[in-house]
């Protein structure tokens, strides 16, 4: 079994419910986040597009975290999942810096690294993970990749324009986007202009140590 | 490259929350630096043993040995300091993942120190040299890959792109030449003939030399190759933030101890080979600084 997830763009219209639903499921600190939707704005007025992407851990099969962990605190469990034993882990940030996704924190509660799992919790007991279940649009799409008939391999075989992120860096992500451009999967295709972001004034939790 | 797209589609990140900010900071830049003396120390040594033994009495072995054991534990001190777990480092022993540069490293740097240690109780016993030098021989050897194996983990870090392997590891070499002639210098003052004194004052400026080529290389020539590396290294060019941070590394670790040591071999001043040690070793500091923290000013999402 090779679980893997997969985001229809068409879809998405960036409501955030599956950002909301994880937060409550996993009950993620305030200022962190294990899944969130980065909205870029494309044109010129009055040509303009508003576009949206979900962003969670990759679940890679050669995953950079799961090589740079010390302590084997980030492992593969037997679906394919990328989990994550919070008690073994040390928090020495390797992670943070091989994710060439930036889909892992610092818990700053527990003082450890943490990031999307798919709900493996959730999962080991027969059901989605939050944020399938909260998507009003069913832009989720969740299922076994080793299985042809299952809901995502159908849709990978029904679209051609079926992506990852940075498959240059060859870590074979299990998270795929059809519908997607440049603009929503490279972080360089984009200004990030100071004033316009939103959450320009967000408020941190202190993290522990000198960070 | 993207970002030209950029004119075209007027792209504007409107709302992102990146998990960001810089994770490996100035206790990692202390760890890096004072592992570079206390490995390049034992380099020294080991090299003045084999040039010139007349030169290494017994006293200048303990003094090198302390001061390359106290700089160790300055590394390993901030190492675990870095940590958010830091009492869980007990972790890395009994749960150790070998596919981790980190867990690799945190083994040989400790058996590294516990050789050192051994070392210094028997100078201190005043059980003889030969074993000295004997077991000086395997933590020299021990003492490459504790250097190197920093390199691995900047490897490992699969999301920073401008760290490269084989020039890392060839940097982590070079600091270790450079900072271990010069503390070595500072270590041995008029002790040292002139003879020994130009030795370590050529690996000082020549260190610097290909150092400041290997900086200058990726300068000049990284960004042609990659987007994310011309991305990063914009920080260190025209108005980016650590330009200013950048040149004072490369003129204060690199270019003016180069130009001293030139001097020295003309003028043979002792004061002026001390000077350029001095620059060497601090300006290393801020060039490692540098060059860890740019990578992590970049949006990976």
């Amino acid at each position: 079994m090779q679980l893997g997830f997969l985001v229809d763009l068409h879809l998405c219209m960036g409501c955030k419910g599956c950002e909301i639903a994880c937060k409550v499921e996993n009950e993620v600190p305030l200022s962190t986040w294990r899944l969130r939707v980065k909205y870029v704005d494309v044109g010129t007025f009055p040509e303009t597009k508003r576009t949206f992407t979900p962003l969670r851990c990759n679940h890679c099969e050669n995953a950079p975290c799961e090589r740079i962990c010390p302590v084997s605190a980030l492992h593969y469990i037997e679906n394919g999942i990328v989990n994550i034993d919070r008690e073994r882990c040390i928090g020495c940030a390797g992670c943070v810096m091989a994710c060439p996704y930036g889909a892992i924190y610092i818990d700053p509660e527990t003082q450890t690294a943490d990031k999307c799992t798919y709900c493996a919790h959730r999962v080991a007991s027969s059901m989605m993970p939050a944020c399938v279940v909260a998507c009003p649009v069913e832009a989720n799409i969740f299922g076994d990749l080793d299985d042809p008939t299952s809901n995502i391999s159908k849709y990978i075989q029904a679209h051609r324009d079926v992506q990852v992120r940075k498959p240059e860096k060859g870590t074979n992500p299990h998270h795929f986007y059809v519908g997607a451009s440049q603009v929503h999967l490279n972080p360089l295709a984009s200004e990030r202009e100071e004033g316009y972001n939103l959450f320009n004034k967000i408020t941190k939790l202190p993290l522990g140590g000198h960070h | 490259m993207v970002h030209e797209s950029i004119a075209a589609t007027n792209a504007v990140v409107t709302l992102d929350v990146a998990l960001p900010d810089v994770f490996w900071g100035w206790y990692v830049t202390m760890n890096m630096w004072a592992k570079s003396i206390g490995t390049g120390l034992i380099f020294m040594l080991f090299l003045l043993l084999r040039k010139n033994p007349n030169e290494v009495d017994e006293g200048l072995r303990t003094k090198t040995l302390i001061v390359s054991f106290v700089f160790m534990n300055v590394f390993l001190l901030f190492t675990l300091a870095d940590l958010h777990q830091p009492f869980r480092m007990w972790h890395i022993f009994f749960y150790p993942h070998f596919t981790s540069a980190i867990t690799v490293g945190a083994w040989m740097a400790t058996v590294f120190v516990g050789l050192e240690s051994i070392m210094i109780l028997i100078m201190l016993a005043k059980k003889g040299v030969e074993a000295f030098d004997k077991l000086l021989f395997w933590v020299t050897l021990l003492a490459i890959p504790v250097t190197l194996y920093t390199a691995g983990i900047m490897a490992e870090a699969t999301a920073r792109e401008l760290w490269q392997m084989p020039t890392e590891a060839v940097q982590m070499v070079l600091a270790a030449t450079l900072s271990g002639s010069a503390v070595m210098l500072l270590l041995g003052g008029s002790r040292f003939s002139d003879e020994t004194k130009s030795f370590l004052a050529n690996i000082l400026g020549l260190s610097a030399l290909m150092a400041f080529i290997v900086y200058m290389s990726e300068y000049v020539f990284g960004a042609m190759k990659a987007e994310e590396v011309a991305a990063i290294l914009s920080y260190v060019k025209g108005d980016g933030e650590y330009s200013t941070m950048f040149w004072v590394g490369q003129w204060v670790a690199y270019i003016i101890p180069m130009l001293l040591v030139a001097l020295y071999r003309v003028s043979k001043s002792s004061a002026i080979l001390s000077l350029a040690s001095l620059m060497a070793i601090g300006g290393l500091w801020v060039v490692k600084h540098v060059w860890l923290v740019i990578p992590q000013l970049l949006p990976l999402s």
